[in-house]
């Protein structure tokens, strides 16, 4: 909106009448050259992002509006519209020991796929930043399994966490250990489900966050590695404090897909809708569930709305969160080293930790405020403060 | 049967009429299309092992301008949700098969499927068992189905892994083994104790199929003929579950997993030596034991018996929906899918049991020997099966308690994680939870 450069409008129609004569002569040809310029420098920005909103205002905003109104009726999949119920659908859903299961199980992928794939990606992008021979080549590596469709994936991993003859159970076999109930045991199917996620999307993060290492200047490496800082020092002390908020970018879509995860339990056991006592049956299997075997869309809306607000809830923390890193706030003494302040950053949108995160930022940009909002991939002030900590 | 002629006649005037009365932009490219008599397309949906696709080219070729696009979806209860969920959104098939267990929810919205005695389906009542007309029949008198199957009952069994067990192992044997014309679930359940003395190996696959056989042959299931639920209390279940759960304490059920049987490789590996067979699952049967790397040495076969009397499940209709832009040629395919000549080559391919009086006796007379199952005259031993069978009431939620409630107590009976007693308080706890009456 108010980000349009201001146009160079007013001298434009004269420069290219040559004179000033017509101007008063036919005064109003040129007035409405001119309105149309002006209207022209006023309007045309909102023409051109309007098909963005036009579009989102289409599959977005009408289907979340009207999602609410069938979430108010009682609304059978097949019989359609019945009568108006107020608000018993939601009352309906928030009773479900289903729902709450479904809660439990949605968060619990969640963070057994987002915690190893943030550290994961961290590590494997630590490394793509190395100096390796056939860049290109690893870096696309890393992409490949983002490229196979969800659909295949599941249906290969579901097989081999077959629990007679998948592959995993045989290599437990072949160490002498027992047989794991992949499909039936609550944790073991979490852990086989966000493997899934995990393989798909660690490569996808890593890069993103190769994308904002690379930014990270050289010569403070360099200068670290002098004062006899070790890679392993360096990494934390360097690189993921001035990658910082772009791990909280990760994090945020990690945690949006995450919460809206289905086709990998889906397809994880193709026969049931996420288990057969719903052992891993996410929130938008239930949804499903809800609406397709049950045919109850009423309550179904209502499980879609609460899903978004839940999702909404998180993301305003995430938004505060990284809010307060970007103006850098209170003068807090300076907090924790490179490391903890990454585990923070990963568990944070649900310990709701804003504390940690904010300080170190805090601490390291009394120089330059603008800095860390306005380059999200690290910046010099970003990591003076890692580099005083070697040198001490 | 529909002559070329009287096809093309009535797509000129389907043409007509849908020239004069619809206006609207998005039809004028397929009134005009079928104007010229030609290029009509019939979109086809079914599921399962249908065994359509040389009846498709086999009318295609019969019928020049109709071309015939077809789905098949993998199993009755992913048709299912496809079914519901085009219903309440658009965009369903010109003929799609259903399924009897969710016959209860379609024929709640019986409204959305064209009347088929309007193309003369009234004609052809006496072609079918009377039972399965009547089922394609709603409230109001109205047709919505052509019979397609029917699934009676037989066992299948392991013949090799009987022998094994020093058991009998020829049809007869098997059937005499197993109580013969009076068989009972009790003589079942004995003798796969006397198996699993003998070899230590399961009986049967899992409890759900077990429980659904049982349940299919009661005059009343799930509901009332009346359409009132009928679960909770219902002493003629409750006594049928203990019997299941006294099968499973006793290691009877191999606890495969359904539809998927680990590949198929359960079927093979001799996991359990019996299976409860409708015919339609003949063909199911046969491409899980092909992809499980098994063949006709593998030891399957098909008995005339099965516990506690004669038991239909599943079988299918095909409908016309009434938003199909071309019902009367979708009437047409769907009355000639279901004609007994084409019941016998679905039954060869696909080993569904015909509907229709005709070819059951045909099959009956032939006796043709199926090798797979050990040359098995499954026909024959279908039409057998099929006598004394009724047709039960299904519910709009049939199919969600079957599926969705008393499959999740099997199978916590087969895992061991509940005994008979505290399954069926689970059971009941979901059909609570999960039906709104």
């Amino acid at each position: 909106m108010t980000a349009t450069l201001p146009r160079p409008s007013a001298p434009k129609p004269s420069t290219t009448e040559s004179s000033p004569r017509p101007r008063t002569v036919v005064p109003e040809s040129l007035t409405r050259r001119q309105r149309l310029s002006r209207f022209d420098t006023k309007a045309s920005p909102y023409a051109y992002v309007a098909p963005f909103f036009i579009l989102f205002g289409l599959v977005g905003l009408f289907p979340l509006g009207y999602t609410l109104v069938v979430s108010l009726f009682d609304w059978d999949l097949l019989k359609g519209q019945g009568d108006f119920v107020g608000f018993d659908n939601f009352a309906a859903v928030l009773g479900d020991r289903f729902f709450w299961n479904s809660i439990f199980n949605t968060l619990s992928i969640f963070l057994l796929s987002a915690i190893p794939q943030v550290i994961g990606a961290l590590v494997i992008a630590a490394v793509l930043d190395q100096n390796l021979r056939a860049k290109t080549f690893w870096r696309m590596s890393v992409l490949l399994p983002y490229v196979v469709t969800p659909v295949a994936v599941a249906l290969i991993f579901s097989s081999m966490f077959n629990e007679d003859y998948g592959l995993f159970n045989n290599l437990l076999g072949s160490i002498g250990l027992d047989p794991v109930a992949w499909k039936h045991d609550v944790l073991a199917s979490h852990i086989a489900v966000a493997s899934m996620v995990n393989w798909r999307w660690t490569g996808y993060n890593a890069l993103i966050l190769l994308a904002a290492m690379q930014a990270i200047p050289r010569d403070l490496y360099e200068s670290a590695a002098l004062d006899g800082a070790g890679p392993v020092r360096r990494f934390l002390s360097i690189t993921i404090p001035s990658i910082r908020p772009t791990v909280i970018f990760v994090v945020i879509t990690a945690t949006i897909g995450g919460l809206q995860i289905f086709s990998e339990p889906r397809l994880f056991d193709p026969v049931t809708a996420g288990g057969g006592e719903r052992q891993f049956q996410t929130t938008v299997l239930y949804l499903w569930e809800m609406a397709f075997q049950r045919r109850d869309f009423g309550e179904a809306s209502a499980i879609a709305w609460l899903l978004f607000l839940l999702i909404v809830g998180i993301g305003i923390v995430n938004f505060l969160v990284s809010r307060r890193i970007a103006t850098g706030g209170a003068p807090r003494a300076r907090r924790p080293r490179g490391a903890k302040a990454a585990l923070a950053v990963a568990t944070l949108p649900l310990s709701g930790a804003t504390e940690p995160l904010a300080a170190p930022v805090a601490a390291q940009t009394p120089g330059s405020p603008s800095a860390t909002s306005s380059t999200p991939a690290g910046s010099t002030p970003a990591a003076s403060d890692p580099e005083e900590d070697v040198t001490a | 049967m529909r002559s070329e002629r009287r096809i093309r006649a009535v797509a000129v005037a389907a043409a007509a009429i849908s020239v004069t009365l619809l206006a609207s932009g998005c039809s004028a490219s397929g009134g005009t299309a079928s104007a010229s008599g030609d290029d009509i397309e019939l979109t086809v949906t079914t599921f399962g092992t249908f065994g359509y696709d040389d009846l498709y080219k086999e009318y295609e070729a019969a019928n020049p301008g109709v071309t015939i696009k077809a789905t098949n979806i993998d199993t009755g209860g992913n048709a299912r949700t496809d079914a519901f969920t085009k219903i309440a959104s658009g965009g369903l098939a010109d003929v799609v098969a259903i399924e009897e267990g969710w016959l209860g929810s379609i024929m709640e919205v019986s409204d959305s499927f064209t009347d088929l005695k309007d193309y003369g389906i009234e004609d052809r009542k006496d072609d079918w068992v009377d039972w399965k007309y009547a089922q394609g029949t709603d409230a109001d008198g109205r047709v919505i189905g052509y019979g397609t199957d029917i699934g009676p009952e037989g066992i299948c069994y392991n013949g090799k892994l009987l022998e094994a067990a020093g058991m009998p192992s020829d049809r007869e044997g098997v059937a005499e083994l197993l109580g013969g014309e009076d068989a009972t679930w009790q003589d079942y359940f004995k003798v796969g104790e006397q198996y699993k003395a003998a070899t230590g190996k399961a009986w049967y696959d899992q409890s759900s199929f077990v429980w659904n056989a049982m349940v299919n042959q009661l005059d009343e299931g799930y509901y009332t003929a009346d359409g009132a639920l009928n679960v909770e209390g219902n002493a003629e279940l409750q006594e049928r579950w203990g019997w299941l759960a006294d099968a499973a304490a006793a290691g009877l059920p191999a606890g495969s997993p359904r539809w998927d049987w680990n590949g198929g490789t359960d079927f093979v590996n001799g996991d359990f030596a019996t299976f409860m067979c409708p015919g339609w699952m003949l063909g199911v049967m046969k491409g899980s034991i092909e992809q499980g790397g098994g063949d006709a040495s593998t030891g399957w076969d098909f008995a005339d018996v099965f516990p506690g009397g004669a038991a239909n499940w599943g079988g299918a209709w095909l409908t016309v929906p009434t938003e199909s832009e071309h019902p009367k040629e979708a009437a047409a395919l769907a009355d000639w899918l279901t004609q007994p000549e084409q019941q016998i080559k679905q039954f060869e391919a696909a080993g569904t049991f015909p509907s229709t009086v005709k070819a059951q006796d045909q099959l009956a007379a032939d006796a043709t020997p199926n090798e797979l199952f050990n040359d098995a005259p499954v026909g024959a031993i279908l039409a057998s099966r099929a006598k004394g069978v009724v047709a039960q009431f299904k519910g709009p939620d049939d199919s969600v308690i079957q599926e969705n409630v008393f499959q999740v107590a099997a199978d916590q009976m087969d895992s061991g994680e509940a005994n008979g007693d505290q399954a069926w308080s689970n059971a009941m706890d979901l059909l609570k939870e999960l039906i709104k009456e």
